[in-house]
């Protein structure tokens, strides 16, 4: 994507943002908008949600959601989702962009569907 | 100690102790033991990373003084300035190996944020107070197609050393970051590309030699342990020897099917041997590494098998976390975390160690209320051990690694770690678990927390370096 300069709210106009809904599994849903240049993540950290994160870089999965519907775009390769994951709908928060209105499920307990103890 | 064979090719590079000069550290390590003070606190990195505490991690501060009237309790935490990091190990500014550098003092702790790459410098000139003094963001480290930083060691000249497990995109190589003592980045310690991967280290200047071991790349390892991709042959089983002087690699030993994922390295502490051990985590074995006519070798000394349990399908690996050597050569000690036992190796004869005692709180088959039926459970094994420079004590904490606790013992995110402690006879060989000492991360502020790597101010068994 090519820079510019501004924030990403003054930048993009209302056509330009979607609507991300956020779902906790225990319960409780928020709403948020996305501009085209802002991941998930950062769209929540500016509407003061705290989501799970740890090198927003794409590389450590602890940013784990999962896409119930709608389309996102990550911004670079998801170094930390193996294929079938990906298939599976699984983003990472921190490099995925909304491009059309989403719902997501979001929270530590998704990341925990991706490890399961091996031996058991 | 035995170190005969050796004692040789410790000629080289050999550089004089300046008694005359006031460094910080001691002498050697005998004079660490007779004048070193009893621990008072504890560092232990702590986090939120991995659970729903929507917090910072924090360093905190831990009263091991029996004489407090906060005995096992966190006295003070320091909030790292951005959420995320993982903290994990950390290391200070100056040990053992510089006392011949006037004016540097054993000060500064480096803690590395694992999943963020971000350095933080903590001054501990108020012990029970430390504060936050400055942080070096991951772009600075980005820059020289680095992350994941790991193990911080000082090194002679009054610089610091930190391995780095992936690239600047968590894939591999990993490599080394060099920081000045002034915490600036001063570059990269090696040329790119000598290693694919990187995990611990640790240097014997006498020999010019630096040891460093494997883990993953952080795209692997991050997200939690799967086995297929140790059979895609993406985790580590090698050992690689350094010259230290010219940070070039020397010599690579395979560890092979019974050296899967070396973890953490450890020479003997007395400058002129050339002995160490490594855990293999996953193949649950102790290799002893050493040198011979300038040529480094390693065998296996230890067998962990692996035991049944009811609930696994297949049987549980012991999975060695952490080891140490006291401080005069004597015991190994090391953790199998997920069978929950701590154990004690005679190692006077560095070849051949001779199980002295072992014993068991938490893991799949330890007690799951070793200190008492009325105190919390302990939800996960032993895990990162310290012992006290007189060798009388040993200290432990639960947490592995976010994901990977999540995956093994998914009660410690909601429980949080413990801190426990063993009373050690060195002149006997045992230990004995101390029922009064439990130090409960459960109890934290924002919400249960993890506790990982355990430092005191005045060095340590696990990073003290003598020249
Ligand atoms: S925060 Fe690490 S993959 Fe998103």
């Amino acid at each position: 994507m090519t820079e510019r300069d501004g924030t990403a709210a003054e930048r993009d106009g209302d056509g330009d943002r979607h609507r991300v809904e956020l779902r906790w599994r225990g319960g409780g849903t928020e709403t948020v908008r996305a501009a085209a240049a802002e991941s998930v993540l950062e769209a929540a950290e500016r509407a003061d949600i705290g989501l799970p994160f740890g090198c927003r870089t794409g590389a450590c999965a602890t940013c784990t959601g999962r896409l119930l519907s709608g389309k996102i775009e990550h911004e670079r390769e998801p170094r930390a989702l193996k294929t079938d994951s990906l298939a599976d709908g699984y983003v990472l928060l921190c490099i995925a962009r909304p491009k059309t209105d989403c719902r997501i499920e979001v929270g530590t307990d998704v990341h925990s569907d991706l490890v399961t103890n091996p031996w058991k | 100690m035995s170190d005969t064979e050796s004692s040789e090719s410790g000629a080289h590079e050999h550089h004089e102790h300046h008694h005359d000069v006031e460094g910080p550290g001691y002498a050697t390590p005998q004079a660490a033991i007779e004048e070193a003070e009893r621990e008072t606190v504890a560092y232990v990195p702590s986090l939120y990373v991995g659970t729903d505490v929507d917090a910072p991690d924090f360093l905190s501060v831990v009263d091991v003084n029996p004489d407090s009237d906060t005995y096992t309790e966190v006295i003070d935490r320091v909030e790292m300035p951005n959420k995320g990091d993982e903290l994990h190990h950390f290391g200070w500014n100056a040990c053992s190996s510089s006392c011949h550098v006037e004016g540097l003092e054993r000060r500064h702790l480096v803690v590395p944020g694992q999943r963020s790459s971000r350095l933080h410098i903590i001054d501990t000139k108020d012990r029970e107070n430390p504060e936050i003094v400055k942080v070096i963001e991951p772009e600075e480290v980005y820059e020289y197609d680095l992350s994941a930083p790991h193990t911080v060691h000082c090194i002679p000249d009054g610089e610091i050393l930190i391995s780095m497990l992936g690239n600047e995109d968590g894939d591999l190589p990993g490599g080394f970051l060099e920081l000045n003592d002034d915490f600036e980045i001063e570059g990269r310690w090696d040329p790119p590309g000598e290693i694919e991967m990187n995990y611990d280290f640790w240097y014997q200047p006498r020999h010019n030699v630096m040891v460093s071991s494997e883990w993953a790349a952080p795209k692997t390892y991050y997200p939690g342990f799967d086995l297929e991709d140790v059979e895609a042959g993406k985790y580590g089983h090698k050992l690689h020897f350094w010259d230290w002087e010219r940070g070039q690699l020397q010599q690579t030993v395979d560890l092979g099917e019974e050296g899967m994922i070396p973890l953490e390295v450890r020479f003997l502490h007395s400058p002129e041997a050339a002995h160490g051990y490594v855990g293999a985590a996953l193949s649950s074995n102790i290799f002893h590494f050493y040198e011979r006519e300038k040529e480094w070798f390693a065998e296996k000394v230890i067998d962990i098998e692996p035991r049944e349990h009811e609930d696994w399908d297949m049987p549980v690996p012991g999975l060695i976390t952490d080891l140490l050597v006291s401080m005069d050569d004597r015991y190994l000690f090391f953790s199998n975390w997920l069978h929950g036992d701590v154990r004690m190796y005679d190692v006077s004869d560095p070849s051949n160690p001779r199980l002295a005692d072992q014993l068991w709180a938490g893991g799949l088959y330890g007690p799951r209320h070793p200190t008492g039926e009325d105190d919390r459970p302990v939800v996960a094994g032993p895990q990162m051990l310290q012992l006290s420079i007189d060798g009388e004590r040993l200290y432990w904490t639960t947490s592995l690694f976010s994901t990977w606790d999540n995956q093994f013992y998914p009660e410690e995110g909601e429980k949080g770690s413990v801190m426990l402690k063993a009373d050690v006879n060195p002149r006997k060989g045992t230990m004995t678990l101390d029922e009064d000492f439990l130090v409960d991360f459960g109890e934290m502020p924002n919400g249960p927390a993890r506790a990982h790597e355990i430092r005191w101010p005045d060095g340590d068994c696990t990073s003290d370096v003598w020249q």
